[in-house]
């Protein structure tokens, strides 16, 4: 069965939407960088990429379009008709070929231009290409707004069709506007069609389905047809005809007793026999409707003459043809109406079916075989007569269900069991003895046993592995011979690795020296002035504790504490009569002489540091600097002075004074920008 | 239940300890602790962070290739139970306990060979460079056959083990009469 699915085609862009789509589809999923220091190909490449990309994107568009309209020749006439009829099928058909032919100049345009990107010399000259192939595809989907358009509009109408299937079981509906078809139609299905009381309510075929003998049957309720020739009947009236020409339905044709649809009953047949050709083969009913208005009893002979004519060969009318009266308004005869046309259809659908040859295939499945017993005889079953005597000999196995279940079984049996528990109102507990007593092992003891799952932070389900002995074994066969090579190899040589004593002893004293130099820098590192060592004088005690600790013996401790305290003496009796006479030429010190000091001392490197010049200032004497003392005296009252004003104040000297800032930049300079701070 | 291992530091999760982080390709990352769970959220490498057994069998300083090793594999495959076969894994897993024990022991005695004469050369370096700070010239004078006694020691065990910390050759900068 072909059901056509017209409502999947997906949307068809305009070309302008089409062409952005594609551009911008090819702008987001290609690289987008590209430098004209790249190597040659590497931009070929990139450009070439965006070219194919494009075509690429275009080519599978297209032929989405393509492939979703469908085609005309492959779907059922009945649809191929209603397309015609409907879009025009000349229109129809150009508009996809003229996508087909743009599909195919696309792919053309690409090949050319991704040839000549082949030899493109420089990015310019590549971009160049680029641009000039985007260029022309694009030109060329614009140009096809036209049929874009028109298969767009086909689209949402063709979505919009009611999904008819030609092959099914159908009832269908024709006859002179007015006269009742979407009444009875409404009547029969839950279709809920526009009822109107002009002419055309109903402009296009509609779609209900009833139920009948436990099938579902479709009801096709048409637009109303006019008496005239084929030629001038708009669209609405040619999707009747459509319908009529191509559905294997039951027809029923409706006439309006009454003649208040505004045609009589002689025009209504005169249709009839215009269109008289659509009806052969087909099972056709004549419905009078609106009994209501005017009984069948009260037409006019002449007119219930024409009515009769329709089913009578002999005047030109349709043999086997039933007429039926109905009312929609009042229901009477609509039952009847259906029984009839459902009856007359299935009556005639069996018979095509027989009558056509695939039917040969279906009807040898349906035969059922009844075989007759052929004599008296009795045919018992055969047990084999050991098996019999088995049985006699162990009477239990008789008793014993002889059934062993498979666990899957049981626990459907368990699962029943439950069930009528719970029915009984017992509410059925889960228990895992229950559950364990169906397990299948090798020892039925085992059954309940706690199986152990961890051990020394291990999983025992990772080492259960059944050669796992062997495997032991073997290792236990690898670790003696490693034992063995170990004790060959003279067991473990533990390396001397410990220092003598006195090595030891030297190695814990640097170590304790160390930290004491360590510390002592870490304590001297207060930022305070210190004094030096010529200030601070020798600290006799000190040195002599120090060279005792690195070794140095009595008898030559003595020797250098005497030396150091000579060359003190010496250096202090020596600097006296020297510092008086220097008095005169400034404060400078006399560096060839306490050159020589040093020279003196160099004996002994510990005395270095003592043999250093000394810097020691002389206190600066009063009167120095000035002419005389009374001008010395002047001064020093003037300084006094000066002082006054600024002691009163608590300042500490000239240099303690504060200049306040009048005029302060951040006050007078307007607001600060985005810039930083120092800038207004 | 099972004891799962922890993805960061390669430790035993027990049940109801840690976390499970289960990523969108559905690969699942197990936690014994917050810890581990934190450094793997921050993008640390396990095999770069020291703590973790990653960087240790990385590192050499563990056994990562032993028979014993070997039987521990997860099996995703349903074996009957059978009392048998579960006695005799874990008589094996004890047993197994102890032969690991020992083989790790021996590695480790392996690893640590050298360790400690390079560390006695060390200090004896040490002595010999910074006797003279707790020592004065006058006194090293006397214990010269100590001292000598010791840089033949050095020198010895300097062409057994090869040169301590050996440092790179720095090329020496041309000099102006170049």
């Amino acid at each position: 069965m072909v059901l056509y699915n017209f409502k999947s085609i997906q949307v068809v862009p305009g070309s302008r939407d089409f062409v952005d789509v594609v551009l911008s589809k090819t702008q987001r999923k290609t690289p987008t960088e590209v430098h004209k220091q790249y190597h040659i190909s590497r931009i070929r490449s990139f450009y070439m990429r965006k070219v194919k990309f494009t075509q690429q994107s275009y080519h599978d568009k297209l032929s989405q379009i393509i492939q979703d309209f469908p085609l005309l020749d492959d779907i059922h006439p009945f649809y191929a008709d209603l397309v015609n009829v409907l879009y025009d099928k000349d229109h129809y058909k150009l508009a996809l070929g003229q996508l087909n032919t743009a599909r195919n100049l696309i792919d053309n345009i690409a090949k050319d231009y991704l040839r000549l990107l082949k030899y493109g010399d420089s990015l310019y000259r590549c971009k160049q290409l680029k641009r000039a192939a985007l260029g022309r595809m694009c030109t060329l989907m614009l140009k096809q707004n036209s049929s874009l358009a028109y298969l767009e509009q086909v689209r949402q109408h063709l979505a919009r069709l009611p999904s008819i299937d030609p092959n099914t079981r159908t009832l269908l509906m024709c006859g002179y506007p007015n006269v009742g078809k979407s009444s009875f139609m409404n009547k029969m299905t839950r279709a809920n069609v526009d009822v109107q009381p002009y002419a055309f309510t109903t402009k296009s075929l509609f779609v209900g389905h009833t139920d009948y003998k436990y099938n579902i049957w479709q009801v096709i309720d048409t637009p109303g047809i006019l008496d005239h020739p084929l030629e001038e009947r708009n669209t609405i009236e040619m999707q009747s005809i459509t319908a009529l020409a191509h559905l294997h339905a039951a027809v029923l044709f409706l006439i309006d007793i009454s003649e208040r649809c505004g045609y009589t009953i002689k025009q209504q047949v005169d249709l009839f026999f215009s269109i008289k050709a659509l009806f052969l083969n087909k099972p056709l009913i004549v419905v009078i409707n609106k009994i209501d208005v005017r009984r069948p009893e009260d037409v006019p002979a002449d007119d219930w003459a024409l009515i009769q004519s329709l089913t009578d060969p002999a005047k030109g009318g349709v043999g086997g043809t039933q007429i039926l009266p109905m009312s929609t308004l009042t229901e009477e005869g609509v039952s009847k109406v259906k029984d009839v046309a459902c009856t007359t259809l299935l009556a005639d659908r069996i018979e095509k079916k027989m009558a056509s040859s695939k039917i040969s295939k279906d009807l040898h499945r349906l035969r059922t075989a009844q075989p007759k017993p052929r004599d008296e005889k009795v045919r018992s079953v055969f047990i084999p007569e050991s098996v019999a005597n088995a049985r006699l000999a162990d009477p239990d196995t008789l008793n014993k269900n002889k059934v062993t279940l498979t666990p899957g079984q049981m626990e459907v049996l368990q699962e029943e069991q439950d069930d009528l528990e719970y029915q009984k109102g017992i509410i059925p507990i889960f228990d895992i003895n229950l559950w364990k007593r169906k397990y299948l092992l090798k020892d039925d003891s085992w059954k309940f046993d706690i199986i152990p799952e961890i051990m020394d932070g291990r999983n025992i389900s990772d080492f259960i592995d059944p050669d796992i002995l062997e495997r032991l074994d073997e290792l236990e066969r690898e670790e003696e011979a490693l034992i063995e090579e170990l004790r060959a190899n003279g067991g473990d040589a533990s390396d001397e690795s410990d220092l003598d004593d006195e090595n030891q002893e030297l190695l814990d004293e640097i170590h304790a020296r160390k930290s004491e130099i360590k510390m002592d820098r870490l304590l001297g590192k207060t930022g305070r002035p210190k004094l030096t060592r010529q200030h601070k004088g020798l600290d006799k005690d000190h040195m002599e504790r120090t060279l005792t600790r690195m070794g140095v013996e009595e008898e030559e401790l003595g020797d250098i504490m005497d030396d150091v305290a000579d060359k003190s003496r010496d250096r202090s009796k020596s600097r006296r009569p020297s510092e008086r006479s220097l008095s005169r030429h400034g404060r400078k010190r006399d560096r060839s002489e306490s050159r020589g000091v040093s020279v003196e001392g160099r004996g002994l490197s510990l005395n270095r540091s003592q043999s250093r010049g000394s810097s020691k200032t002389p206190a600066p004497v009063d009167g120095e600097g000035y002419r005389d003392l009374p001008q010395k005296e002047e001064a020093v009252m003037l300084g006094k002075e000066g002082m006054r004003k600024r002691n009163k104040l608590g300042y500490k000297g000239e240099g303690d004074h504060h200049i306040p800032n009048l005029m302060p930049k951040h006050l007078f300079a307007g607001k600060r920008g985005a810039g930083k701070t120092g800038r207004r | 239940m099972r004891l799962e291992k922890c993805y960061f530091c390669g430790g035993t999760v027990y049940p109801g300890h840690g976390i499970m982080f289960v990523r969108n390709d559905s690969k699942i990352f197990r936690f014994c602790r917050s810890k581990c769970h934190t450094h793997f959220k921050m993008k640390h490498n396990p095999r770069k962070t020291k703590w973790t057994k990653a960087f240790r069998k990385l590192a050499g300083k563990e056994m990562t290739v032993d028979k014993t090793f070997d039987f521990e594999k997860k099996r995703n495959r349903p074996v009957k139970y059978d009392r048998d076969l579960v006695s005799a894994t874990i008589k094996v897993m004890k047993r197994l306990d102890v032969i690991r024990e020992r083989r790790k022991r021996a590695f480790y005695k392996n690893r640590m060979q050298g360790v400690r004469a390079r560390e006695k050369m060390m200090q004896l370096k040490e002595i010999d460079q910074h006797i003279d700070i707790i020592r004065a010239p006058s006194a090293l004078l006397k214990m010269k056959a100590k001292i000598l006694e010791n840089k033949n020691k050095i020198q010895s065990m300097e062409t057994e083990l090869g040169p301590l910390n050996p440092k790179p050759i720095k090329k020496s900068k041309p000099t102006a009469s170049e």
